[in-house]
């Protein structure tokens, strides 16, 4: 097999391509459509609807031309210039429509469905088929999500194909032959992938549809934007439906760099939240009874508390990148303060490397890698395009290793590492000098010739995701540092972080500061501000006179758990920027509304650094304003100035910053941080008493967070109530069992939650989703996603404690 | 995940799985589903269920093999099997009178997945058996019989009733549909159960 490029002449016209390349991709190159239905870009050649027909000089037979290479001198003939060709397309619509219900009257693909599209285009206006059509119950549910007609399937196993190539999901398949064959689902199975809205977009005709859209709209009446996803730091490019000016729809858009044609199901299916009834969209003033106010008045009156006040800011990670930018501004330059963070878990010398660099790590390289080691991250849960990115560089087969203290869903692909939380660093640095399970794949990283790649999860310990780095450098591969929320990495970069400036400069190196003198003056505050926990601390300690909540509710996102509420009832400003007001509403003092991210222009980046824009699809719902527009309002209630009045002028300024290296330190530069790390050094506490486990935490995809609000039938289809996973050796020794109740006991907290086992779970932990029904795991936390926890059989406790 | 297979087969299955290289165990699937057939006369839901835990792939996976191939019966058989093939050579040979008597002789209406009364016949149409230049062709339990007549039909099934065991055209021939399974599966017959047999 050659790599030489290939030139054919396709309808006369000659053309070069590369080797390989499939005929109706060659022809598309010259403008030419040939009508289609089973193939798919992102999909392996499958010729099975036969739609593709074309003629090839010197072959007895037509071809189909999604499934036939190139060949240097080959002559293809479509049907724009093959009557042969024609007619067989013609021939073969009648065929496929013969069973067709043409019921698009009241099908949800009518006006955007290829098979109606192309049988205009090119079908016989009338069918010589006069007898009865093949009957089938319409349509049944594969899951709570996606509803399955097969009357109008044309069995194209577009569907089947992507739960096999894609997703690895593969719970739908062909059954049958013939003229029985149909799309189906193992009696009692559910179609629980967290992919499967895919499989609804690629259905070239409406025998997938989707129970969140079923008799919603018609492309008509949509109006659409290209937005991005907010669910996930992966940054899918999604296109979002509007329909009388509620959200209706999100779909992929496709991007081959990013998200391929693809989406998870909560970035397609959780998109009610900007519609909430809980959503509040004037300024609200405690002073007035949380009765609504104006902007100016409220602002005024934050301002008023800020001005020579000890004032802290905490936000979420889903803003954009400009909301950061004008956040650290104002903190800094206004405010005067290092006291913010956006961070849920702290990086330590990572954060520096990945808040001064763009992009080390893209879709591209990961896709491309002969190894990959994966460290700290359940790919398919917290970034799950990463997930599908991983699984393609598996077949095109890279060797992947995950290290995590539970088996990811990459389980069919990767070699897993089952590790307790916190040992990542001594397992990485072991690895590094030649010993342990892992000294095979730095040998394998190395051998790749520097296009291996390390991915640290944000869980990793600051010390393990330093040893991660320092592998990948020992082994000659690009490291990412992986983070979860949609735009955590945009946060780093702006600096919404008590020790680092915009570009990862530190606030106490003079050099930094004096980079940013130019557009942030020469009066910034020099000592490094409280992190997340120190700021709660400080707030709970009465240290602090305003607390500042940015799209964030420290109660349910944070892992301090009571903390979070002595913080809460100790400080005497509370000021809510957000969505809604939810369960801060008891402590909120004022309230400014935010606009929601389908409300926004500006840009998100991505887990790998890449910065996407964004495009809003519909205007701010009531006197809601971007965040950056309420921050630089409050910039200048209080006397000061950003510097920027429209969006393009702080985009201009935040390039200046982010991308002609102002304020970039050189890339030698990563000094560890000194001090202590805030979870407890690199190794996890051992649990002293035998009864006690390491119980650790995070969100699985889909959880109980604000922005899935109203995504009921993704919860149906994806979320399952609260459970506590303990491997079946410690449950057997601690008298757990099976969906029996145990009581977890921290020094934070405790809770009762049903026993999973799973054997797959690194033994001497216990795993707990981070917010799913019945459990806010936050309670039993105090700081670090993991602790020490007691568990014992909640009937043995209430026994007890009845005896007591 | 405690692991089963219909009639307690678990041995038998898991010996089976080993005959393939590590990382390639679901290559076992059709012999598993043999040998499902060979206990149970048909695969069962349980069966299908059971042969996807063993191989770690989903329910759907199996079942979608097990449909394809006419070969897999998912509703309870009779004794013997009798499959007639309805496809083109065969039908223009007079495949249609041949399905009949077969229906006929052994009392399978022609309507739901065809046992005979008394458990001993299951009958059905099967697509193209790859002997088009004997057509009508038949197949008892998984042997072949070649240019099979109406007349020939009723005798077959009255040997078959008598205890006999008709010589096919070519290949082994097998006393019941579960003993031909059995071999299928690539598995040495079964001692004979005490009161059991065709
Ligand atoms: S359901 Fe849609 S995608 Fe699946 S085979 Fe049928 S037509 Fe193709
Ligand atoms: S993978 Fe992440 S960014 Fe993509 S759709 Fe899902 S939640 Fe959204
Ligand atoms: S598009 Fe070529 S066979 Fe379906
Ligand atoms: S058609 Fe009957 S064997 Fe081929």
């Amino acid at each position: 097999m050659t790599d030489e490029p290939v030139t054919l002449t396709i309808d006369g016209k000659e053309i070069t391509v590369p080797a390989q390349t499939l005929i109706i991709r060659a022809a598309e190159q010259l403008g030419i459509e040939i009508p289609r239905f089973c193939d798919h870009p992102f999909l392996e050649p499958a010729g099975a609807c036969r739609q593709c027909y074309v003629e090839i000089e010197g072959q007895p037979k037509l071809a189909t031309s999604c499934t036939v290479r190139v060949a240097p001198g080959m002559v293809v003939r479509t049907q724009e210039t093959s009557e042969l060709a024609r007619e067989a397309q013609v021939a073969n619509l009648e065929f496929l429509l013969l069973n067709h219900p043409l019921d698009c009257p009241v099908c949800d693909r009518g006006g955007e469905c290829p098979l109606q599209d192309q049988a205009l285009a090119f079908g016989p206006g009338e069918s010589r088929y006069r007898e009865a059509k093949r009957v089938y119950e319409k349509p049944i549910p594969l899951s709570p999500l996606v509803n399955l007609d097969r009357e109008r399937c044309v069995l194209c196993a577009r569907c089947t194909r992507f739960c096999d190539e894609i997703s690895g999901d593969r719970f739908i398949e062909l059954f049958e032959r013939g003229a029985g064959e149909r799309v189906s689902i193992a009696a009692g199975e559910d179609f629980r992938s967290p992919f499967s809205g895919n499989t609804i977009q690629i259905c070239p005709v409406g025998a997938l549809t989707s129970e969140t859209y079923r008799f919603v709209a018609r492309p008509f009446d949509l109006t659409s934007a290209d937005g991005v996803c907010p669910h996930c730091s992966a940054g899918c490019n999604l296109r979002v439906d509007v329909r009388r000016g509620q959200v209706v729809r999100h779909l992929a858009r496709d991007n081959a760099e990013v998200n391929d044609a693809w989406t998870c199901d909560k970035g397609r299916f959780a998109f009610r939240y900007p519609d909430d009834p809980a959503r509040i969209t004037t300024p609200l003033l405690r002073d007035r009874g949380l009765e609504p106010a104006s902007f100016g008045e409220v602002l005024g009156w934050v301002a008023d508390r800020c001005v020579g006040s000890r004032v802290a800011f905490l936000t979420g990670g889903r803003l954009l990148d400009e909301d950061y930018y004008a956040l650290s501004k104002l903190a800094r330059t206004v405010v005067g303060t290092n006291d913010l963070d956006h961070r849920r878990h702290e990086g330590g010398a990572v954060e520096v490397w990945a808040a001064s660099r763009p992009m080390s790590v893209a879709y591209a390289d990961v896709e491309r890698a002969p190894a990959v080691l994966v460290v700290g991250l359940d790919a398919e849960q917290e970034v799950p395009i990463l997930h599908l990115r991983l699984r393609k560089a598996a077949r095109k087969g890279a060797r992947i290793t995950v290290v995590h203290p539970r088996r990811t869903r990459l389980h069919d692909v990767a070699a897993h590492v089952l590790c307790r939380p916190g040992e990542e660093a001594s397992l990485l640095r072991e690895a590094v000098r030649g010993a342990g399970p892992l000294a095979s794949v730095v040998e394998e990283l190395g051998a790749a010739g520097g296009a291996g790649v390390v991915l640290a999860g944000e869980r990793c310990s600051s010390a393990g995701a330093e040893a991660a780095l320092a592998l990948a450098r020992t082994a000659g591969a690009r490291f990412g540092y992986v983070v979860r929320r949609a735009n955590d990495r945009g946060a780093l970069r702006a600096g919404v972080h008590p020790r680092l400036l915009p570009g990862g400069r530190a606030v106490d190196d003079p050099a930094g500061r004096a980079a940013l003198a130019p557009l942030w003056g020469d009066a910034l505050p020099s000592t490094p501000g409280r992190g997340r926990r120190a700021i709660l601390e400080a707030a709970a300690a009465g240290e602090l006179d305003v607390l500042f909540l940015i799209g964030i509710d420290p109660l349910t996102d944070l892992p301090d758990g009571a903390l979070a509420r002595r913080a809460l009832e100790n400080v005497p400003v509370k000021v809510v920027q957000s969505l809604e007001l939810g369960d801060l509403e008891p402590f909120a003092d004022a309230f400014l509304p935010a606009a929601a991210p389908v409300e926004k222009a500006g840009h998100v980046t991505t887990w790998e650094g890449r910065r996407q824009r964004v495009e809003p699809v519909r205007g701010p719902v009531g006197l809601s304003r971007p965040d950056w527009e309420i921050l630089a309002g409050l910039a200048a209630a209080m006397g000061g100035d950003l510097g920027f009045e429209t969006l393009d002028q702080l985009d201009a300024e935040l390039e200046r910053v982010l991308e002609a290296g102002l304020g970039t330190p050189d890339a030698g530069a990563v000094e560890p941080f000194v001090g202590p790390d805030p979870r407890g050094g690199e190794e996890a506490p051992t649990a002293a008493d035998p009864g006690s486990l390491l119980l650790f935490t995070y969100p699985l995809l889909v959880d109980e967070g604000r922005l899935s609000a109203r995504a009921d039938e993704l919860k149906a289809a994806l979320q399952d109530p609260a459970f506590v996973e303990v491997h079946p050796d410690d449950a057997a020794r601690l008298g757990l069992a099976e969906g029996a109740a145990a009581l977890v006991t921290t020094e934070a907290g405790r809770a009762e939650v049903p026993v999973r086992l799973n054997e797959h779970l690194a033994p001497g932990t216990a795993f707990v989703p981070f917010n799913n029904p019945g459990l806010v795991a936050g309670t039993l936390l105090a700081g670090s996603f993991w602790i020490p926890a007691g568990l014992e059989p909640a009937t043995v406790s209430r026994a007890r404690e009845a005896s007591a | 995940m405690t692991e089963a297979f219909p009639g307690g087969a678990i041995e038998e299955a898991r010996a089976i799985i080993a005959r393939y290289p590590a990382g390639r165990e679901r290559s076992a699937l059709m012999p598993l589903l043999y040998l499902a057939q060979s206990i149970e006369g048909y695969v069962s839901r349980e069966a299908l269920r059971a042969i996807a835990a063993l191989l770690q792939i989903t329910t759907a996976e199996v079942e979608a093999v097990a449909s394809f191939y006419t070969m897999y019966r998912l509703h309870p058989t009779g004794t013997h099997v009798i499959g007639v093939c309805t496809n083109l050579a065969c039908k223009l040979r007079g495949a249609v009178a041949v399905l009949e008597a077969a229906r006929e002789a052994t009392g399978v209406g022609s309507s739901g997945h065809g046992v005979s009364p008394d458990g001993a016949f299951t009958v059905h149409e099967e697509e193209c058996l790859g002997v088009c230049d004997h057509a009508p062709a038949v197949q008892i339990n998984v042997a072949n019989h070649d240019e099979v007549t109406p007349e020939r039909m009723r005798e077959l099934v009255e040997r078959l009733r008598a205890g006999e065991v008709p010589t096919p055209a070519r290949g082994p021939a097998f006393a019941s549909f579960r003993e031909a399974c059995r071999a299928l599966a690539g598995l040495e017959p079964a001692p004979p159960t005490p009161g059991g047999g065709a």
